[in-house]
């Protein structure tokens, strides 16, 4: 069984934000609804690094044991899903996510949250797949097509990559070994509790 | 395997009953266009969607029950030329995909084209002609729409004259629209017919055709894969060109190459640099030559190159000698060491490639930097094989076509200028008479008289009709006609609103109404036409390495929008019509038109494309036909990713063809030449894309000869130097009589002599290449180009430099005349030069990834204006503290050319990514104007959901003195918190 | 808050900063940041130079929470929500219905000293019930659909299944939401009708050095309020507060705060929240069956003499002082006599 992972490389990202609107293109994500986001740190100075994050689908996942209604699940291929439905808005899971990943629509009078929503991995949810039904609450399902998620293939410089966790570290691993340098698998230690062995 | 839960919920399908009726079936077209558009899901309707959905319905999803369509067409903004794969079902386009096979983009998008869908949702488009009736806009049809349009035409043209209408085309057209487009200015009797490049890479057009023969990026974004040096200088690629980095950064990981950013702006490109050199805005020849110091004295130059293949090289020596590194320094800031380091990397660690990009060519001194580039590259002998060039990264997706296809105000299609034998020429090739054009222009003189450029299209329009002081053409700009071109990206925008407001006819054709609809306070006689984008079109387009890639139709044009051709065809009838009605004999449509298959209303791409390949010889752009185009957009997965060549399981059709025949590709389609991956390569053979510098300027100076010396191309039969072909040197050569009966009559029907590029038969061409030989001939590159208005560019301080102490010592250029008007230099300098204490910091402008040029459609795509809503301006920490300016606070800023008391008003973004003094903002806004808020100006419904502050509202006079390029990227300013 | 964000980023930045800022002084001249080879920002060392801060950067959309990269604190939180809370509140309700039951099994009900006296004192008027049934059943449902949302899923979920159970949970935190706002005004109400009363002094410490009365013989002298009442008080009003604010970050998410704001208000409202529960249990049971007589004063406002001269001695002598006496019950009342 396949560990669906993401890795981005800080070496190629450069923020061109084709992972976002791919994403919102994909998925016809609403304005303020950010799946997936490219943060800059040390903005203007050397050692200036983008990195594009969304949900890591993390080992262990916080979001799914802070969840006071137990409304995620995890596929067989480690992609950690939830299940709309059941979710109340609660925003626990925005506290115990490392990479801010959830997502709430703004409902009602006071900024109170609608339904947690974030990357599915292009994995829908738990509706059949493909359907209208499954597209309206979590956007199109490649996984089921045997794709995968529209952020990492548009990538200009591939620096994201998804797919197999061995698969996609073993593709940084020779990157790194080819340039001579590298800045880490961003977000793995955190998600995966590893790191790409160089 | 995926665990769902769909088993144990049965209870969701009543959720799947529930929207069932919003797209059961999936949508149709017509239920597309009548939610996309009537309804209009405005960002207000947020609220009203259920708890429990991402979205709204829109155009999405795919009915996985239904038959999909895969259409591939190219991304619609940068110049890199990406493939979008488009998914369309029941006419509705509701999908990407990666197009894993294009050799270009590899699947891979920047955020403008992994959104491009949304451009055809349609949200905020024009979706009917309108026109302001008391400063109301009221819907009107077409038919009613181009009546009145080409009414009012005719009566500026029976008042005024054929000079006062200014058309205004676009980068963003087809290579047939852009070419149909120049073809209906001549038509209509004017060379006043410009487009984006004016305001983007007209320098480097006129720079390095001036250098080598072509102006046009010499290599390609694959081949950068073979660099072992890259410098990036005046430009920003990360942001402009995002796609282009996968190469750049590909390479520089492969090669464990050079990456050496010069730029004023740490820019996100920087930030993978391997050496990042800061300099002063404006400051670019010194740097070059500051590089060809080191070079010179440490004779890391190429002495062999420079002997066979370059001019005049010893009169740059003697203008480098000047720039010692102290000099260098004082006037750039780059201290000697740094610079002596990138010198020798670039000159020894070779292939090395020089990219740039609008911090070069957009200044006073455009094309003189470009010259300089060029003769780096020149010098270190970095010009001409694989993984060396100049780099020219181009702006809209066909700046570089439409530039070849003549939407300038100097030339006919293909670079043929505006003489009587390129007047004969296309004449010939348009099948009318020469002295049928003379008749539709004003004069023989103003048919050869280069037009206005778009820098200064309103000074055509309030300045005094004088020949010496003034404006040298019969009347002022009276109508524009502006297709696909913002009104935002054009410098001293306060002059403009007093141009615009000063016409006669304003007609906006475009899919989204521009800036140009709502800048100024019209009331009347202003007209939007809905234009389709290209993704509703057919037609080629050139990317920036010259590949020419077919688009096809993704989905029919929405609304009532129009192609460009059928636009054009029915503004033409319209003209007709109205001249009929005026009893002028004057008519277009039917010998413009004549040559072509009219389908709908509009004339068919592939049929406007054949013309081309009959007549645009001198660029090479005979060999691409629609069948040859469309084979390589079928078999993309065919080509290589470096060398761009299909390789030996390529169909026979294709097998060796360089990926988009980039141009030149000579000779007919038939000849299967295939393109030119690097131009001016010796080590190929002229039939395999091999070449030489071009002989564009005559053979000798002053007893120096221009031919080369000992260099030719591979195979050749002349293994020297030699002039271009015409008739008379094939005779004297003997090889005339290898012309075939047809090509001889062919010759004889033009009048019997002919050069290689006016030979309609292409016989020149094709003997030429049998013998191994460039038909435009094989000249030295000039170092000094005697032409140009500094032979050798020389440094000059931008007309507003903060550093007045050194304008004596490197004074702009005196005033002078040029394009039918005064250009000012040093009257401006020595007012400017008083005004500098008052604005102390120095003002640059440029690109951001989200947005593309002036801004309309893009900050209209809602999944790229959420991610840039505010316009701002970067200002450096220690400039930041002394004004007491937060980050993200509200400041004002205000410029030596504003209207007194005026300022515009922006967030500041307090980063070091600029240096102290200096101030940068992105081009890409418009909307508010000098603090007014112009949404309510825009036609319901059309405005763009991002609005901002222009900073053309800011910047100043400044032009190129060859091209008329604007200055962008060096003015002066202040800065103060809101 | 913001500001702190830069600050980590500028702290992470430091070393790189220093080379930069090296700047000339003539306007527009640059400043040439050399770096051989670039500085490597690698996830580990960054987080390392952080010492387990917060990673953030610059982010061009609106929403600055999403500036924030890598907050490993999010594992803190978890830790708190899972681990620590689920004991403290565990412990905090369980034991303390277990101590009531004890202590119920041991001493049975608290009678009145020497039986009702069938006369009536009036305790607290209309006002002050309805602000305290306000108060009360507000804080009722707060506390259980507060407590459903840490152990729900273990408790209830599997008993009503999952749609169920969600429908409760939506339906408890919109009532959760919503009734903060009467409790908050109930909070405050309480605190202007009862803080003069409350004000702690001499006596309850001897009060609760009593016990309340359990300990020894005879029962500890009282005003208005003893000792205990005002520890309710206090625990009511102070932690009510507390619980209201930190809520109301919590209701309006990110407005007044960042993401460690936020996780710092959960954890401070959930701690005091389940705290005030436990007290309240007690205060529930002696205010209900736990004592005799005790439960008249917020149901009729009318307490028996004898329970009041028991339990709040000095009060009713004040009260009597004043010559607002007992009244006779209202049985005894002429008809008419209004």
């Amino acid at each position: 069984m396949a560990r669906m992972k993401f890795l981005l490389d800080a070496e190629r990202c450069i923020e061109c934000n084709a992972c976002v609107t791919a994403c919102k293109n994909e998925h016809e994500v609403p304005w303020g609804i950010n799946r997936r986001r490219v943060v800059t740190i040390n903005d203007g100075k050397p050692g200036e690094r983008s990195i594009s994050m969304a949900c890591m689908h993390c080992t262990d996942a916080p979001c799914a044991a802070v969840c006071p209604v137990s409304c995620f699940y995890t596929t067989a291929d480690a992609i950690v899903l939830h299940d709309k439905d059941l979710c109340i808005g609660c925003g626990y899971c925005f506290y115990a996510c490392p990479f801010g990943a959830p997502q709430y629509p703004r409902v009602g009078n006071f900024g109170s949250r609608g339904k947690m929503d974030k990357c599915t991995y292009c994995a829908g949810g738990p509706q059949a797949d493909n359907t209208q039904a499954e597209y309206i609450q979590y956007g199109s399902n490649r996984i089921a097509e045997g794709k995968l998620p529209l952020c990492a293939e548009m990538c200009s410089t591939k620096a994201l990559l998804a797919g197999d966790g061995q698969v996609i570290a073993q593709i940084y691993r020779e990157r790194v070994q080819k340039r001579g340098y590298g800045s880490g698998a961003w977000g793995w230690r955190t998600a995966y509790r590893e790191t790409v062995a160089i | 395997m995926l665990i769902k839960r769909s088993e144990a919920r049965a209870g969701k399908q009543r959720l799947a009953a529930a929207y069932q009726g919003l797209s059961s079936g999936g949508l149709d077209r017509r239920a597309f266009l009548k939610q996309a558009g009537i309804t209009g899901v405005g960002l207000a309707g947020l609220g009203a969607i259920p708890l429990t959905t991402v979205r709204p319905a829109q155009a999405g999803p795919m009915n996985h029950q239904q038959p999909v369509t895969r259409v591939k067409n190219i991304c619609t903004h940068c110049s890199v030329g990406c493939t979008v794969t488009a998914e369309v079902q029941n006419g509705v386009w509701v999908g990407q995909e990666p197009a894993w096979e294009s050799p270009i983009n590899r699947g891979t998008h920047c955020a403008k084209g992994a959104a491009v869908r949304e451009l055809v949702h349609g949200d905020r488009r024009i979706k009917y002609p309108m026109k302001l009736v008391n400063g109301q806009w009221t819907r009107m049809t077409w038919d009613a729409a181009v009546t009145e349009i080409g009414d009012k035409l005719m009566a500026v043209r029976q008042a005024s004259g054929p000079d006062s209408v200014f058309w205004l085309g676009s980068a963003k057209f087809s290579n047939e629209g852009a070419y149909l487009f120049r073809k209906f200015a001549a038509f209509w009797g004017t060379n006043n017919v410009d487009h984006q490049a004016r305001i983007c890479h007209s320098t480097t057009v006129a720079g390095v055709a001036n250098t080598w023969g072509y102006g046009a990026q010499t290599n390609s974004y694959n081949d950068i894969r073979n660099s072992k040096t890259m410098i990036i200088m005046g430009g920003n690629p990360a942001e402009a060109h995002p796609v282009s980095l996968q190469h750049v950064l590909s390479g520089k990981e492969a090669n464990r190459a050079n990456l050496i950013v010069i730029d004023p702006r740490f820019t996100r490109t920087a930030a993978h640099a391997t050496e990042y050199v800061r300099i002063r805005p404006g400051t670019d020849i010194p740097i070059i030559w500051g590089m060809l110091w080191h070079i010179f004295q440490n004779n890391w130059e190429d002495k062999e190159f420079i002997r066979q293949r370059v001019y005049g090289m010893d009169d740059v020596r003697a203008e480098v000698a000047k720039w010692t590194p102290a000099e260098v320094e004082r006037v750039t800031g780059v201290p000697g060491a740094q610079l002596r380091k990138v010198a020798e990397l670039f000159a020894t660690q070779k292939p090395a490639t020089l990219i740039w990009c609008m911090g070069a060519t957009q200044k006073t001194v455009g094309t003189a930097n470009v010259r300089a580039y060029s003769i780096l590259l020149l010098a270190t002998g970095n010009v001409g094989k694989d993984g060396t060039g100049a780099n020219i990264f181009r702006g809209h997706c066909n700046v570089q076509g439409a530039t070849d296809f003549g939407l300038d105000v100097t030339t006919l299609p293909a670079y043929y200028g505006l003489d009587a034998n390129a007047w004969n020429h296309w004449s010939r090739v348009w099948g009318v008479s020469y002295e049928s054009m003379v008749a539709r222009f004003d004069s023989r003189q103003m048919m050869e008289m280069p037009g206005i450029p778009t820098t200064r299209y309103f000074d055509a329009v309030t300045m005094p009709v004088n020949a010496q002081t003034g404006l040298a053409q019969r009347d002022n700009f009276k109508a524009m006609m502006v297709f696909g071109h913002g009104g935002n990206t054009v410098t001293r925008m306060p002059e403009a609103v007093r141009g615009l407001e000063k016409l006669d006819l304003l007609v906006v054709a475009d899919p989204h109404p521009t800036t140009f609809a709502v800048l100024a306070n019209r009331r009347e006689n202003t007209y939007l036409l809905p234009i389709c984008t290209q993704f509703e079109c057919d037609g080629s387009r050139t990317a920036s390495n010259r590949s020419v890639q077919w688009c096809s139709q993704v989905v029919k044009p929405i609304f009532e929008s129009k192609t460009d051709y059928e636009a054009m065809y029915r503004l033409a009838g319209a003209i007709d019509a109205a001249a009929a009605r005026r009893n002028m004999p004057f008519r277009m449509r039917e010998e413009m038109f004549r040559p072509y298959e009219i389908r709908d209303n509009a004339p068919v791409a592939e049929s406007i494309l054949r013309e081309i390949n009959r007549g645009a010889i001198s660029t090479g752009y005979t060999g691409q036909s629609p069948e040859r185009l469309k084979l390589h957009m079928q078999h993309q997965d065919k080509f290589d990713l470096v060398t761009l060549r299909a390789k030996d399981d390529a169909p026979a059709e294709i097998r060796g063809d360089f990926y988009g025949l980039p141009w030149p590709c000579w000779g007919t389609p038939e000849m299967r030449h295939p393109g030119t991956h690097v131009l001016y390569n010796t080590n190929l053979h002229v039939k395999e894309g091999g070449g030489t510098f071009r002989a564009r300027f005559g053979v000798e100076r002053n007893g120096v000869s221009l031919l080369a010396e000992g260099s030719y191309s591979k195979g050749s039969e002349l293994t020297d130097g030699y002039p271009e072909f015409t008739t008379a040197v094939m005779a004297r050569l003997g090889w005339d009589a290898e012309l075939t009966e047809a090509e001889k009559a062919s010759i004889a029907r033009q009048g019997g002599t002919a050069s290689w590029a006016t030979d309609l038969s292409m016989g020149i061409i094709r003997v030429t290449m049998e013998h191994g030989v460039m038909a435009y001939g094989n000249a030295k590159a000039r170092a000094n180009a005697w032409n140009l208005p500094d032979p050798v560019p020389v440094h000059r301080e931008p007309i507003y430099t903060p550093r007045t102490d050194l304008i004596a010592q490197y004074p702009t250029l005196p005033d002078r005349r040029g394009f039918r008007l005064p250009h000012l230099g040093q009257s401006v300098q020595n007012r400017a030069k008083d005004l500098a204490p008052n604005f102390p910091i120095i003002l640059s402008s440029g690109r951001l990834v989200e947005y593309e040029g002036g801004g309309e459609e893009t900050r209209s795509n809602k999944w790229l204006a959420e991610l840039q809503q505010d316009m701002f301006v970067e200002i450096n920490p220690r400039d930041a503290a002394a004004r007491n300016i937060r980050d993200g606070a509200w400041v004002l800023v205000n410029g030596p050319e504003m209207p007194q008391g005026k300022a515009v008003r922006m967030k500041a973004l307090v980063t070091e990514r600029v240096g102290p003094g200096v101030a940068w903002m992105p081009f890409h806004f418009a909307g508010w104007f000098m603090q007014e808020d112009q949404r309510s100006k825009y036609p319901q419904g059309t405005d763009p959901i991002v609005l901002g502050e222009s900073v053309n509202a800011v910047t100043t006079y400044g032009y190129d003195p060859v091209t008329f390029m604007q200055e962008t990227k060096v003015t002066l300013c202040q800065i103060r918190a809101a | 808050m913001r500001a702190l964000i830069l600050a980590l980023a500028l702290i992470l930045a430091a070393p790189m900063a220093g080379q930069a800022q090296t700047a000339p002084q003539v306007s527009g001249t640059p400043t040439s940041p050399t770096p051989m080879m670039p500085p490597v920002a690698d996830e580990l060392e960054v987080l390392k130079a952080l010492q387990g801060g917060r990673v953030a950067g610059r982010i061009t959309i609106p929403d600055q929470q999403a500036a924030s990269l890598i907050q490993p604190q999010g594992r803190s939180w978890r830790d708190f929500h899972n681990v620590t809370l689920a004991w403290v509140g565990g412990i905090a309700v369980l034991g303390m219905l277990a101590i009531l039951v004890v202590f119920r099994m041991s001493k049975g009900r608290i009678p009145v000293e020497g039986g009702l006296a069938g006369r009536t004192i009036q305790r607290f008027n209309g006002l002050e019930r309805a602000n305290h049934w306000m108060v009360a059943s507000t804080f009722i449902i707060l506390a259980i659909s507060g407590l459903n949302l840490t152990f729900g899923r273990h408790v209830l979920l599997p008993i009503v299944g999952p749609e169920a159970f969600t429908a409760i949970s939506q339906w408890g935190k919109y009532a959760h939401n919503f009734l903060a706002f009467p409790f908050t005004l109930g909070i405050v109400l309480m605190l202007l009708l009862w803080v003069k009363d409350n004000i702690p002094n001499g006596r309850d410490i001897k009060w609760f050095a009593a016990g309340g009365g359990l300990v020894g013989h005879g029962h500890p002298d009282s005003e208005r309020f003893n000792g205990g009442q005002k520890g309710i008080f206090w625990i009511t009003t102070l932690g009510g507060a507390t619980v209201a604010v930190t809520g109301y970050m919590l209701v309006f998410p990110f407005m007044f705060t960042d993401i460690a704001g936020m996780q710092l208000s959960h954890i401070i409202h959930s701690i005091v929240s389940v705290l005030m529960i436990a007290v309240m249990l007690a205060h529930i049971y002696i205010g209900s069956i736990g004592m005799e007589g005790a439960s008249d004063a917020m149901t009729t406002g009318q307490v028996d003499l004898n329970w009041a001269k028991q339990h709040h001695n000095l009060w009713v002598e004040k009260e009597m002082a004043k010559g607002r006496g007992a009244e006779p019950p209202a049985s005894a009342r002429a008809a008419g006599a209004d």
